[in-house]
């Protein structure tokens, strides 16, 4: 079953289009990661499908069903980017509210444990006021998670949290998804997209310009090999006639004292680079063909 | 809807400002009950009957608009001005929560005034009813006039002052259009609840009525409003 699907879902602010006529399909047990610059529409469109705002036109279902339905609200987890807190709850006040407009009451035990799957626990009975920045975010990531939902929207749920922190949500990510869980997330952390996501867009002025597996997109920017090479120092004299031969050999050179990084066309050409190496009299220590990562290629795309 | 209803109605019943609410209503109830009163003592047994529960209703046809903008003027944008609205909206409809907010503050005003006119009538020995509902009447337009104001304005501070105006206003105006003979103003008089108060038969109902044309544009409103 799909988790979600949009058709031509648009949403313009005055004239200007923030959400720009975007198709998307996520399966169902998708860790779905959302990358793109600030102002890119993750957020807007992520706020489009969880009924914080409208779409200006468009369609969309969620879970097999066609939105905005109140019904399905109470199959979805949302942590929306700007979490919020009554100033006069504490953390399991909080879950038991918003649970409760779930319309699955959670009890106590049910909250203290869903606190402790995000290491919040010793904060069980504080009030939100006294809560840090990233106690809020964990509590965003409870209140999303405490219904158990099928569909768990999380709109950047690890920026500002600690080293630690941050683990630890990367495995409850983990552990939800293998128990069926579709999610769907946005970060500016792109090791944690490339760790954690099954697929990945990446959204420039509203619509998706790239998307697909990490090994789909690296596939497709393999249509350039990067090369980096360590080396000895080049002779000063021998400089000149090898930088000259290796900016017509390839693109994007770097060059530093004992490293060369160099994009090629064709695999077949790191041979020529390494006899014009040897021709220049420099000895050639380490080649190495590296795939695209994927900040590389969100930098290419996004620019 | 019931559990934000049963929240904004224990968030007001726990509020200093609500303690002073039922302190005001029960202090009305208690003097205009107090035979020894120079008014009250040269009125016929009947007519000193009405006044007890009429004070009721005289205080809030004046003050009512006034005290319920005062405690609920932020009850929806609020959340909206401090992001909570998107736990919200993001669990169940949009009506809903309108709705619930609308139970929440209406029972709490039926709780309040339920227990007024009680001791009015355990004193005078007599429940009337029927000035009862016309009170619950007004309130429940004055609620919804709130809720609008709370939908159409997001930011809490416009709708405290916008609440302090129109509850000055309202009741000088509604009563100035519903006693007029000017012509030019006078067909006002149909859409202000002061008009169906005057009438001891069952126009009260109307003013439910218009308070549910109220909740249903702020509904409408509510609905395109982005959180």
């Amino acid at each position: 079953m799909r988790a979600i699907e949009t058709k031509q879902l648009k949403k313009m602010y005055g004239s200007v289009p923030v959400v720009n006529g975007l198709d998307l399909v996520v399966e169902k047990g998708e860790i779905f990661g959302l990358l793109g610059r600030d102002g890119a529409g993750k957020s807007t469109f992520i706020n489009m499908l969880t009924g914080i705002v409208q779409q200006s036109s468009g369609t969309y279902s969620l879970l097999g069903v066609a939105c905005p339905n109140a019904q399905v609200k109470k199959r979805i987890g949302v942590m929306p980017e700007y979490s919020a807190l009554y100033s006069s709850m504490t953390a399991v006040e909080h879950l038991q509210y918003l649970s409760s407009l779930s319309g699955k009451p959670a009890g106590k035990q049910r909250c203290i444990d869903v606190l402790h799957s995000v290491a919040l626990a010793a904060h069980a009975h504080k009030k939100s006021r006294e809560f840090s920045f990233g106690m809020i975010k964990k509590l965003g990531i409870a209140q999303a998670i405490i219904h158990d939902p099928e569909l768990i929207f999380l709109d950047e749920p690890t920026s500002g949290l600690d080293a630690e922190s941050v683990l630890v949500i990367h495995q409850l990510i983990i552990e939800m998804q293998k128990r069926g869980k579709t999610i769907i997330m946005t970060s500016h952390n792109l090791d944690e997209v490339e760790r954690l996501c099954t697929r990945i867009a990446i959204m420039k002025a509203g619509q998706i310009v790239r998307m697909g597996t990490m090994d789909e997109l690296r596939a497709f920017y393999r249509q350039t090999v990067k090369v980096r090479i360590k080396h000895a120092p080049v002779p000063a004299a021998q400089r000149e006639i090898l930088y000259r031969w290796l900016k017509t050999a390839g693109t994007k050179l770097e060059i530093a004292e004992c490293y060369t990084t160099i994009h090629l066309e064709e695999e077949k050409k790191i041979a020529d680079i390494l006899r014009a190496f040897h021709h220049c009299k420099t000895d050639v220590y380490r080649a190495e063909v590296a795939g695209p990562t994927l900040e590389e290629i969100f930098l290419d795309e996004s620019e | 809807m019931y559990a934000i209803g049963k929240r904004e109605f224990f968030s007001l019943a726990k509020g200093s400002k609500s303690l002073m609410t039922i302190s005001i209503l029960f202090l009305i109830s208690y003097f205009t009950v107090k035979p020894s009163g120079v008014f009250v003592s040269e009125l016929t047994v009947e007519e000193a009957e009405m006044i007890h529960n009429a004070g009721l209703l005289i205080f809030i046809l004046l003050f009512g608009q006034l005290i319920v903008a005062g405690l609920s003027h932020d009850s929806l944008n609020r959340e909206m001005h401090e992001r909570t609205i998107r736990f919200l909206v993001t669990r169940t409809s949009r009506a809903g929560i309108l709705f619930g907010k609308f139970f929440g503050v209406w029972v709490f005003w039926f709780m309040c005034l339920a227990g007024a006119f009680l001791l009015t009538g355990i004193v005078v020995r007599k429940l009337d009813l029927f000035l009862f509902s016309q009170t619950m009447s007004l309130v429940t337009f004055q609620i919804t006039v709130t809720l609008l104001f709370s939908v159409l304005i997001t930011k809490p501070g416009y709708t405290m002052f916008l609440g302090i105006v129109t509850g000055l206003a309202f009741p000088v105006c509604g009563l100035f259009v519903t006693y007029t003979s000017n012509v030019w103003v006078n067909w006002l008089k149909f859409v202000s609840p002061y008009y169906y108060l005057e009438r001891n038969d069952a126009a009260f109902l109307i003013i439910i009525l218009l308070a549910g044309i109220m909740l249903s544009l702020a509904n409408l409103i509510f609905k395109r409003r982005e959180c």
